[in-house]
């Protein structure tokens, strides 16, 4: 049960929070500390197990916030259909990016999937007929299970808390897995890894088709939850950034690190709004300055990740 | 019929011609050296036999299947394993975990791949750094561990590329014990080797390279005494 | 089709604009072997300095210039040296996140700072144009062209003939070479970081008087900048000129005839196609993307 200690910590407390806390502010920052955590965790997948790190994965996270919006309000279908319709979508675009990784190293691999994010950040914000454009798009809120209209925040809560745990398992499996060493093995050196029969480049794509549906899946989740879709936020570089945030700061390639950075921005930057949000809009940015510096620090100083540095959690016995 | 069959591989980079109309067999059981000065194509030769470069015209044939064309994991799979003369190791992983991915290929369960690296860190003398991380050998620990993950692999067909290369002297018997006793264990071997004094210990039969192309093919004995084998060393020797 | 020496126009000034903005960002690359992912940055702080100057003290941007190429030296210096001087031999993962988190704080220090609200500079000479035949130009665009130009000209000569343009070339060629032979490599990386700053802040000046000042003004450009540089070759500063024509081409012709609202499009999927035809660019050498150099 060790090895899962910072993970029970977690999500323990995430599973009782509400069952003692009441207020809704409180109870909404742990949906999205679990929500940007389990992001990050798909994001993990493809970054950090199989080393194809990726600056596009808005695109995913887009693709699944529109199949919500779109199908909801123009065919008037469940979420729960445009979760797959979305994941669906992101895997067949996710063999564009999973191509180029087998052509591209490095910084070419990383702008490649910055240019096909912002492809599509693009087509959203101008295709009018179809996506409203550079408006946006509401989610119509129909209540309900399979509407996933939930007024109560509790039931978000432990939803939230399934997709997380989701992600942890399958993170789990892929440190203990024949698929796991072998992604490791790509991710340290593809050429060798080739010369002991692994098949990398279908690995490649496998992993971040896999990493862009799950990816998909949550931004149906959040879109279903906040409500609305604009273009120039769900397709953002700097939402791509942030999955890797966390993920790097956490502890790369570890299942825990993902959440565990989760925690600390997520709360670091709710603290921070609800601070200084009614004094002045501009001092927000404070937290996006405080993570800018802690990626500079982290990489160079304790690459593992904090979850590494704190406890010697990111290794398996 | 031989195991493996490199039948007229010619490669060209840009002008140079790195192997021409290279031809020669390995048979099951054989411990073969390939020798020759700096910029021979030994190097080249074996990255076209394990499927990394692709040649511009010839064939290689392993146990009568096709190698050219293939990907290099797809020959791998076939039963070819390779070390590389550049070290690569999987840096951020154990020396056990490194040999594992060896093992995973042929068996799919994590916990046998595990078993069966352990036994091959005993026989090349690593199992007391299992638990290292890679990155922490040593240049001879290194060659080991190379070894040990491309024997994991259970190759019917093995090739070392340079395995004394870069090592410190004392080291050097230790290794060469270990290739003789991989060979004896029943392994074919096909051997680069720059060091003669290494070659002429282990190998049964020597193919020589210069400039590409086959300068001798036969016994240990018999390419050492050649006079163009000897020739293009000293060649080297004094340009 | 008289509108085609309008085009032409077009395309060749705002492709000179581009190939500042874009020298800058290979040149780092070519001689450093980082990709920055802060170069924007530095565009939106060149852009803020002329918007300043002109509101507070009534400067005129073409004047900041003097002023911005000893700050932006300075600042390339300092960034050189808290931020990447520790990760100049770290792995490409490292310096990707390390020069991206410069842009995350660069941008939100401007954000804190100045707020998000878009501001213009408006000199006398704002709404001058000038016309030649059926031509008819911006004489702030002219004028940025002819700066940006000049400075290129200028760069193109210093890495050419000057003693330290070709000891940068050698450490680029073989670091250990070059330190055999006493050449500082820290040094010149120091200096080629701070060149590239220069570069793409002296590119913001210029922009200014043309294009809104908000926080994340950069990213727009820059994005068109790893288009112009990996068509041009990544590291290949004769390539990068060739590329901004190309890319200022494809943006004017592609405005003309599909209209502004999708050339964006174009350039990213020319982008996209050419890192999976010739990633090492048109005119570079093959092989170099998969290296991953």
């Amino acid at each position: 049960m060790r090895r899962h200690g910072a993970a029970l910590v977690i999500f323990g407390a995430a599973a009782l929070a509400p069952l003692v806390v009441r207020n809704a502010f409180l109870l909404d920052s742990l949906i999205l500390i679990l929500l940007w955590g389990t992001l990050s965790a798909a994001w993990n997948v493809a970054g950090g197990y199989a080393g194809q790190v990726s600056l596009g994965h808005a695109a995913f996270f887009g693709i699944g916030a529109y199949s919500a919006a779109l199908l909801g309000t123009r065919w008037d279908l469940s979420p729960w259909i445009a979760l797959v319709v979305g994941a669906l979508l992101s895997t067949a675009a996710s063999l564009v990016i999973g191509y180029l990784s087998n052509r591209l190293r490095g910084p070419y691999f990383v702008l490649a999937t910055i240019a096909f994010s912002q492809v599509l950040l693009i087509v959203a914000s101008r295709w009018r007929g179809f996506t409203q454009g550079s408006e946006g798009i509401p989610v119509p809120f129909r209540p309900g299970f399979w509407t996933l209209g939930f007024a109560d925040k509790t039931t978000w809560v432990y939803l939230a808390l399934g997709v997380a745990l989701l992600l942890y398992l399958i993170q789990r499996y892929l440190e203990g897995s024949r698929i796991g060493y072998q992604l490791a093995a790509v991710r340290e050196d593809e050429d060798a890894a080739q010369a002991l029969g692994v098949a990398s480049r279908r690995l490649k794509v496998v992993a971040i088709a896999g990493s862009a549906a799950l990816t998909s899946v949550c931004g149906t989740f959040w879109a279903q939850y906040v409500g609305f879709v604009d273009p120039f936020y769900v397709f953002s570089l700097d939402l791509s950034v942030r999955f890797a945030l966390a993920a790097i700061i956490g502890g790369i390639g570890t299942a825990v690190g993902p959440f565990f950075g989760s925690v600390l921005i997520t709360t670091l930057e709710t603290y921070l709004r609800a601070t200084f949000g009614g004094i002045g809009a501009g001092l927000v940015g404070i937290y996006l300055i405080i993570y800018g510096c802690l990626l500079i620090i982290v990489v160079r100083v304790i690459p593992q990740g904090l979850a590494g540095f704190v406890g010697g959690l990111s290794r398996r016995p | 019929m031989s195991l493996l069959s490199v039948a007229g591989i010619t490669k060209r980079f840009g002008g140079v011609l790195a192997n021409r109309e290279v031809s020669f067999d390995v048979a099951a059981g054989e411990l073969v050296g390939v020798i020759g000065p700096n910029g021979a194509g030994k190097s080249t030769l074996f990255e076209i036999i394990t499927g990394f470069y692709r040649p511009d015209a010839g064939e290689v044939r392993f146990e009568g299947k096709r190698l050219t064309g293939l990907s290099p994991d797809q020959v791998s799979r076939l039963g070819v394993g390779r070390t590389f003369q550049k070290l690569r190791p999987f840096q951020g992983l154990t020396v056990l975990e490194n040999v594992m991915v060896g093992a995973l290929q042929k068996c799919h369960d994590v916990g046998r791949a595990r078993a069966e690296a352990r036994e091959i860190l005993e026989r090349v003398g690593l199992a007391d750094k299992a638990d290292a991380y890679a990155r922490t050998l040593s240049t001879g620990q290194r060659k080991r561990l190379e070894l040990a993950r491309a024997l994991a692999t259970r190759p019917r067909l093995l090739l070392l590329d340079e395995v004394t290369g870069g090592v410190d002297q004392r080291s050097i018997p230790g290794l060469i014990g270990l290739v003789q006793e991989v060979h004896r264990a029943g392994s074919t071997l096909l051997v680069i080797e720059h060091n003669m004094r290494v070659i002429t210990a282990v190998a049964q039969r020597i193919v020589a390279l210069h400039l590409g192309e086959v300068i001798a093919d036969g016994p240990t004995e018999a390419v050492t005494r050649d006079r163009r084998v000897i020739e293009a060393y000293l060649g080297q020797a004094y340009t | 089709m008289h509108d085609i020496p309008q085009l032409l126009i077009s395309t060749v000034l705002l492709g000179g604009i581009y190939a500042l903005i874009a020298v800058g960002l290979t040149l780092i690359f070519g001689i450093m072997r980082v990709v920055n992912f802060a170069h924007g940055e530095f565009l939106m702080l060149g852009m803020y300095l002329a918007f300043w100057a002109f509101t507070l003290i009534a400067m005129d941007p073409y004047l900041v210039l003097l002023p911005a190429i000893p700050l932006f030296f300075l600042a390339g210096l300092a960034t050189y040296a808290l931020v990447m001087r520790g990760v100049i031999h770290a792995s490409h993962n490292v310096q990707i996140f390390t020069t991206v988190g410069l842009s995350l704080a660069l941008q939100n220090v401007a954000l804190v700072l100045w707020t998000g609200d878009f501001r213009f500079i408006r000199p006398w000479y704002y709404s001058t144009v000038v016309r030649l035949g059926d031509t008819a130009f911006n004489v702030s665009q002219i004028a940025a062209f002819a700066v940006a130009m000049a400075f290129t000209a200028a760069l193109f000569a210093f890495m050419r003939w000057s003693y330290t343009g070709r000891v940068m070339r050698a450490t680029a060629q073989d670091r250990e070479a070059a330190s055999l032979m006493g050449i500082d490599a820290d040094r010149v990386y120091a200096f080629t970081w701070a060149i590239g700053i220069v570069c793409v802040g002296i590119a913001g000046v210029l922009l200014a008087p043309l294009y809104p000042v908000y926080p994340t003004a950069g990213l727009q450009f820059v994005l068109l900048a790893y288009v112009v540089v990996v068509l041009g070759g990544l590291g290949d500063m004769v390539g990068a000129l060739l590329g901004s024509l190309i890319v200022a081409a494809v943006e004017v012709v592609g405005s003309y005839v599909f209209g502004t609202a999708w050339k964006e499009v174009l350039y990213f999927l020319l982008f996209i196609a050419i890192l999976l035809i010739r990633p090492a660019g048109l005119f570079g050498q093959r092989g170099a993307e998969s290296l991953g150099v």
